[in-house]
């Protein structure tokens, strides 16, 4: 229970990881058929690769059966070397690409660590971002301002979540509003030796009889298929459990600003 | 013997890994001419100085999607073979490319690299007699216009 006197109505540590882990796992089915369709990009190139090296190696097994390279054939071989060479380029990006999203998944939904760390929490939004990534599409486009962060101290997993539902939150906006496209800008500074994350949409804003009750329990104005509408309370939860405030700031038509601040130590409990 | 015309292919993909996959196989299996972009603007803009037989196009992609980008392409250079290639088995999305560009092969991702040839291929032949049909329809058009105008010629003569 945290009774550093932040906050008076975060549930019990326990109860908050465990609804953490619930808002994870559903964030990450929600997510899941994205991801897919990122890995199918690099697994298509691979698979393409894989299909021209098998090709090269039967021209130049044919080629070398007589023991004679003859001028026509030398060209032949340049051509089979060229290749060779477009799938090491290929083969590069596919496997690095493979990397990042593997490395965020880890991040993200890796086992349940409620381990308190030392963070840089730009490291969570790229990681958010990297899961999001199939979501934003081409329409939505992604403005990053980030100063030098130190690290805070923090638990990761939830940090981690938090930015995953602003960002979410986000595309969600844009998502349903005119025609899908617009922008999301992540801006991060240093702030009395914790962080300032804020996170700006261009969706249609939220008016002030409803800046109230986003972070309500169920409250939600994307229907049943979006979620259980505990995303934003959640993300109250965390960041009161990490002794920060987070503040809403928007107008109808104008899009909303989530501004996150994290301290640089946790609040100490009893 | 060397063909006198080469056939020339441009495939764009934001993704630079699969735009240089495709170079890359096409690049090896046939002697066309592969120019390979991730920016469907300078895929225009590249277009306008030398148009392809066959355009093999990525679906999502930032600034201008692949059915506009056809679309731009068709308004421009008609001949010229339309290949859509997409990760999103998408039915609404190949209905609108079918409809509003007049595609010609709706491809998905991922690709097997030898169905790829044989699309490429007839789309090349495709655009080399559509482009052949334009010349005789031209050179028929030539024709009828000398005819006319020696009749009309004949005409005054006799009148």
């Amino acid at each position: 229970m945290s009774d550093d006197g932040v906050s008076t109505d975060v549930a019990a540590d326990g109860t908050l990881a465990s609804a953490v882990n619930a808002d994870r796992l559903a964030t990450l089915g929600m997510l899941m058929a994205g991801i897919a369709h990122e890995i199918n990009t690099p697994l298509g190139a691979l698979a393409s690769n894989h299909d021209v090296v098998k090709r090269s190696l039967a021209r130049l097994h044919d080629i070398l059966a007589d023991d004679v390279v003859d001028e026509h054939e030398l060209g032949e071989v340049r051509k089979i070397v060229r290749a060779l060479n477009g799938t090491l380029r290929v083969n590069d990006l596919a496997v690095e690409r493979v990397l990042e999203l593997v490395g965020s998944l880890r991040s993200f939904g890796g086992p349940d660590r409620a381990e308190v760390d030392r963070a840089d929490v730009t490291e969570g939004i790229e990681t958010a971002l990297t899961l999001l990534r199939h979501k934003l599409g081409s329409g939505i486009r992604v403005v990053r301002d980030f100063e030098d962060l130190p690290p805070i101290e923090c638990f990761p997993v939830e940090v981690n979540q938090l930015f995953m539902n602003l960002l979410l939150n986000a595309v969600q906006a844009i998502e349903g509003h005119g025609d899908g496209t617009g922008t999301i800008s992540v801006r991060a500074r240093r702030r009395g030796g914790g962080v300032l994350v804020e996170i700006r949409d261009t969706g249609p804003g939220i008016g002030p009889e409803l800046r109230e009750r986003i972070f309500e329990p169920g409250f939600t104005t994307k229907g049943a298929r979006m979620g259980m509408g505990l995303g934003l309370l959640i993300t109250r939860q965390i960041v009161e459990r990490h002794g920060g405030t987070i503040e809403v700031d928007s107008a109808p038509g104008e899009g909303a600003r989530f501004s996150v601040f994290l301290p640089p130590t946790l609040p100490r409990t009893s | 013997m060397p063909d006198p015309y080469t056939p020339s292919v441009v495939v764009v993909d934001d993704e630079e890994m699969v735009a240089t996959a495709v170079r890359t196989f096409l690049e090896l299996e046939t002697s066309y001419d592969i120019r390979d972009f991730t920016a469907p603007r300078a895929a225009l803009d590249a277009l306008s100085e030398r148009p392809a037989d066959v355009v093999v196009a990525d679906f999502m992609m930032p600034d201008l999607d692949g059915v506009e980008f056809l679309r731009e392409v068709r308004a421009n250079w008609p001949q010229t073979s339309r290949i859509l290639l997409t990760g999103y088995a998408d039915v609404q999305n190949a209905i609108r490319a079918i409809n509003e560009v007049g595609l010609y092969y709706y491809l998905e991702k991922p690709w097997d690299n030898e169905h790829l040839k044989l699309v490429v291929r007839n789309g090349v032949e495709r655009s080399t007699l559509v482009n052949e049909l334009d010349a005789r329809i031209s050179a028929l058009e030539d024709a009828n216009q000398e005819l006319m105008d020696a009749r009309e010629r004949l005409i005054k003569m006799f009148l």
